[in-house]
């Protein structure tokens, strides 16, 4: 009697474990956005493809403007045919259709923003969720009057030579220097003409 | 009759529960496909791409490099030609390319000090920063604009028109003193340094005047 209960226990303890199991795997979401490479793969391809366009490359009509700035921003003035996806919504549903259906239709989605390094974190993202189809447009807006220019700039560019600077300003100075020495009257001489003691009046007689 | 079908299915009640319990295992050979998913999730990944609070500015980055703070590495993600030429002191050099190579993991998946990226502009900085952030690296922070922006804040900082205010005026002179820290020579700062040089010179000499003697006056 007594094994007949337990083995019965292990039959419900089977069954329940059974049910969450399946239960469990009912409720799984699929998660909505899946990365499709991997970070190292990232890393390969932005530091080895070309992605960078410029505004002379535009004419192209494969190419689909994507603004990623803000509403405000992207009524106050934006180029041409540009569509409107907020940078911090480019995940949401509807915005991913629509990278869904330029990669079916083989289109390039151009993301630009107010400059590139705005650009760099959705653009980053989106590549990283499988979408090989965008470029990044390596422009600078600013607003002239209410109306939106935008300027070619190159990314990573180095501005300066800071090496150069310091060491021209050590040159400069020490040339500065010299001259000021040159300037500098030296230190003049104080010359004391020492008066003859008066020989002293010994005594006499 | 009942009682005897029933008993029949029961005897192949643990068959069963194995069967079950083989197919749901086969199941999980379907899950590992999301095990590719690396990383954080790509919404939380966007909202902390796009939060700034991992820039820091170039003013701050001054002041550490001056106090020596030990608590921070730079990391200086451009390639070794541009290292050569300049980088901040006791910068390290790991180019983009080798971000995730074995020797620079150990640089950034660490808990025990702050990591500063920077490159000439804050592009590639950033892009490291992203997919170091989707490995969920903690305590890495990117330079605000990077050299580019070192250079003109820190190094050669712009003088304050006379009618700007008196704090621009206060933090062009930090900066300035920040730059003459970092190697920049100006040529106010010889001038004067000369002064100083030349005050020593003029010895005040002061003779003590012996008393003279009383003459020997005549005597007898």
């Amino acid at each position: 009697m007594k094994e007949l209960e337990k083995t019965k226990r292990i039959s419900i303890a089977a069954t329940l474990f059974i049910l969450a199991v399946i239960i469990g795997l009912l409720t799984y979401k699929r998660p909505k956005n899946i990365y499709a490479i991997n970070t190292k793969d990232t890393l390969e391809k932005i530091t080895g493809d070309n992605y960078i366009i410029t505004l002379n490359e535009l004419n192209n009509p494969d190419f689909v403007l994507i603004d990623i700035r803000n509403q405000y921003e992207f009524e106050q003035g934006h180029l041409e045919n540009a569509i409107n996806i907020y940078a911090a919504e480019i995940l949401s549903v509807d915005h991913i259709k629509v990278f869904d259906e330029l990669k079916e239709s083989n289109k390039t989605a151009v993301l630009y923003g107010n400059n590139p390094q705005e650009v760099n974190a959705p653009f980053l993202i989106l590549y990283q969720l499988g979408f090989d189809n965008i470029k990044l447009l390596a422009i600078e807006n600013s607003y002239l009057q209410n109306k939106l220019i935008s300027k070619n700039t190159v990314i990573e560019k180095s501005e300066a030579d800071v090496t150069a600077f310091i060491n021209e300003s050590v040159n400069k100075a020490t040339t500065a220097e010299t001259l000021k020495k040159v300037v500098i009257a030296p230190p003049k001489k104080v010359i004391t003409v020492q008066k003859k003691k008066k020989a002293p009046a010994e005594g006499g007689c | 009759m009942v009682k005897k079908k029933i008993a029949k299915v029961l005897a192949f009640r643990y068959k069963i529960l194995a069967a079950i319990l083989i197919l749901l295992a086969g199941g999980l050979v379907l899950l590992p496909k999301y095990q590719k998913h690396e990383g954080i999730k790509p919404e939380e990944l966007l909202s902390n791409t796009i939060s700034p609070e991992r820039y820091m500015t170039t003013d701050r980055l001054a002041h550490i490099l001056i106090n020596q703070d030990p608590s921070f590495i730079l990391i200086d993600v451009r390639d070794e030609k541009s290292f050569a030429s300049y980088t901040l002191p006791n910068a390290i050099n790991i180019p983009l390319q080798k971000l995730f190579d074995e020797g620079s993991v150990s640089y950034l998946n660490q808990n025990q000090y702050d990591v500063v990226l920077f490159s000439n502009d804050n592009f590639y900085a950033d892009q490291a920063w992203i997919l170091c952030n989707r490995l969920g690296y903690k305590h890495l922070r990117v330079l605000k604009g990077g050299i580019n922006e070192w250079f003109t804040t820190i190094i050669n900082p712009v003088k304050p028109a006379e009618n700007m205010s008196a704090s621009d005026f206060e933090l062009y002179t930090t900066r300035k003193a920040a730059s003459m820290f970092f190697g920049v020579v100006y040529p106010e700062q010889v001038k004067a340094e000369t002064p100083k040089v030349v005050k020593v010179a003029p010895k005040k000499v002061i003779t003590i005047e012996k008393k003279k003697k009383a003459p020997a006056e005549g005597g007898c």
